[in-house]
């Protein structure tokens, strides 16, 4: 399997277009930190006033916010659909198949692109937090009072933590989109329909809440849209309340939520897996 | 028809107990796409048998099913019906299909890889890190453009990466579609000399080609195939045998008085056409030494493969 993962590592390697898709993140980040430093160097930004320190934390870690909002995602599962349903494309997987079983092949495609994620969001979060740490010397704020390195480490982890489903699903989403498609620009297509539709889901739901108000609670809790949208809620210190009627809500725990999502995330890896294992490739 | 030499000693090989398991065997298999009035049969039951140390032709016009039944072979594609067995294991046995190496649509790489890093993938891949790439790259004539990328490769250069890459597992079995495309003179006579020696080291090849010359003079036995179905399986030998032999004697008269009796004997141009076979010719050489008549060329009428092709195949192509 590690030789697989090697294989596929060496594939994406070679793709520029694909790995800026992964480099993205720290090289935006760097650019961020030297334009912020810059800008405290230079004093263009005012007398800059000092954060309180969970502020300043806070602010350390912006980055795994991306896999939380639409455009991260939307990002994420471009990526996804290159790496996937590329194979598709170049009529590569003639190539492969006869050398391993294909549900290894999926799996070393969704171990290295979520390794690979996770890895760019880190380093990105590694330089945001350099850069909060430097800025003192360019002149900017100082590191308030109260910042420890185990808070911030905690911060960190816990922020991490909050982004790694919504990585895991979109990748594994976008997979299932690419072996049903067989199509890059489909697969991108459908996936960012699908984060579209998440953020349109409480409009949609309240909408439909009048015409089905015993159907539309149900399938809210079934779907997976509401518990997107919960879980990053929850990111954020609260879970989400989607008003359906005068006295009516969608709302969920964070432990359901998280639960609906693995599910949705594991239902979708089985299914990629059954349909690419009797899938022809003419 | 034309004349070809017959060999003076007949090569009688001894069968192996590996010989006896078909390399390839493939049994009542068919693929149908499509369901109801709409189905369509691309292959159906196909039975044929590839044994190792064998050089076995898949030939048929355009859309007889030939890349469908390679693509079945590989696991690419499901049978809808039948078997397919790859050294003695089921085709769906994981094991099965690394022991074989496959070169299908002219060598289907990453374009944008150079030629040694789409080999470093494909190895990786399967497992064997340590493969030997530099020399297959030279063994295919392609170790000086090995780090180019392959999108910039012509489609020749194309095809000798895709043997590489079949090569690349060290298989028991490799199953070739059209290898010589794009191949120039040389190449192919190249490709030609290495299918040969695939064979000598007792692996088993299939092919599939358009080139009917270079089948007939690489394999050992081949199958033609139309509108998805198994028109004829046999030797190459036997395939191309014609039913009579042509005879240049002297003194002529004595030449027909000592055949006539036994074989239908008729004056041709430059010499006697004799109705016997190729199997039959050592007799016809002793009745003729018999009466004390000298032979200057003794030679067997043999089909040409083309024209057993097209006959077999012409209502595939009506």
């Amino acid at each position: 399997m590690i030789d697989a993962m090697t294989a596929e590592a060496l594939k994406l390697r070679g793709h520029r277009a694909t790995w800026l898709m992964v480099l993205i993140y720290p090289i935006v980040f760097l650019l961020f930190v030297l334009v912020q430093l810059v800008t405290d160097m230079t004093g263009t930004a005012g007398a800059a006033q000092a954060p309180t320190a969970a502020l300043w934390i806070e602010q350390s870690h912006l980055v795994w916010g991306a896999p939380l909002s639409s455009g991260g995602r939307f990002l994420i599962a471009g990526f996804a659909a290159v790496v996937f349903a590329g194979e598709y494309g170049w009529n590569t997987w003639k190539l492969v198949i006869p050398a391993r079983a294909r549900w290894q092949l999926l799996a070393a495609k969704w171990i290295v692109t979520i390794i690979l994620l996770l890895a760019a969001f880190a380093a990105a979060d590694l330089l945001g937090l350099l850069g909060s740490v430097l800025r003192p010397l360019a002149g900017g704020p100082a590191i308030p009072a109260g910042v420890s390195l185990s808070d911030v480490a905690q911060a960190h982890a816990a922020a991490a933590a909050h982004a790694v489903l919504p990585i895991l699903y979109t990748v594994v989403l976008a997979g299932l989109l690419a072996v049903l498609t067989s199509s890059i620009l489909a697969t991108a297509g459908l996936s960012v329909a699908t984060i579209l539709l998440e953020q349109l889901f409480p409009s949609i739901a309240f909408f439909a809440y009048g015409y089905a108000p015993a159907l539309t609670p149900a399938l809210a809790q079934l779907l997976p849209f509401y518990h997107v949208t919960n879980l990053v809620a929850w990111a954020g210190g609260s879970g989400a309340t989607i008003p359906l009627g005068t006295n009516a809500t969608i709302a969920a725990p964070q432990i359901v939520s998280l639960a609906a999502l693995l599910g949705w995330t594991a239902a979708c890896g089985a299914l990629t897996i059954y349909r690419f294992g009797r899938q022809d490739l003419n | 028809m034309r004349i070809s030499h017959l060999p003076v000693v007949f090569e009688q090989g001894t069968v192996s107990m590996e010989e006896t398991v078909g390399a390839l065997e493939l049994r009542s298999v068919s693929k149908t796409y499509g369901r109801g009035p709409k189905a369509r049969t691309a292959v159906s039951d196909v039975t044929l048998s590839v044994r190792h140390g064998e050089v076995y032709g898949f030939l048929g016009p355009n859309g007889a099913g030939k890349s469908t039944t390679i693509r079945m072979a590989l696991g690419l594609i499901r049978p809808s019906g039948g078997e397919v067995r790859l050294l003695g294991r089921a085709v769906s046995d994981p094991g099965a299909l690394r022991r074989v190496g496959s070169l299908v649509d002219g060598g289907a790489f990453y374009p944008f890889l150079s030629g040694r890093d789409n080999l470093r993938v494909l190895a990786r891949t399967q497992g064997h890190a340590g493969a030997a790439i530099g020399s297959l790259l030279e063994r295919v004539d392609l170790a000086g453009d090995a780090d180019r990328k392959v999108k910039d490769y012509s489609l020749g250069m194309k095809q000798r990466l895709g043997v590489a890459a079949a090569l690349l597992n060290d298989p028991e079995l490799v199953i070739l579609d059209e290898p010589a495309n794009g191949l120039d003179v040389a190449g192919i006579q190249d490709m030609r000399a290495l299918i040969r020696g695939l064979a000598a080291d007792g692996k088993a090849v299939f092919l599939s080609s358009h080139l009917l010359h270079e089948v007939e003079l690489l394999c050992d036995r081949v199958a033609i195939v139309a509108k998805g179905q198994l028109l004829q399986e046999a030797a190459v030998r036997d395939l191309l045998e014609g039913d009579a032999l042509h005879i240049e004697a002297e003194p002529v008269e004595a030449a027909i008085a000592a055949l006539a009796a036994r074989w239908p004997v008729e004056r041709v141009a430059g010499g006697l056409r004799v109705e016997a076979r190729r199997a039959d010719a050592p007799d016809v050489a002793r009745h003729l030494h018999a009466a004390g008549v000298d032979i200057y060329r003794l030679a067997s009428y043999e089909h040409s493969l083309e024209t057993i092709f097209l006959t077999m195949t012409k209502d595939g192509h009506d």
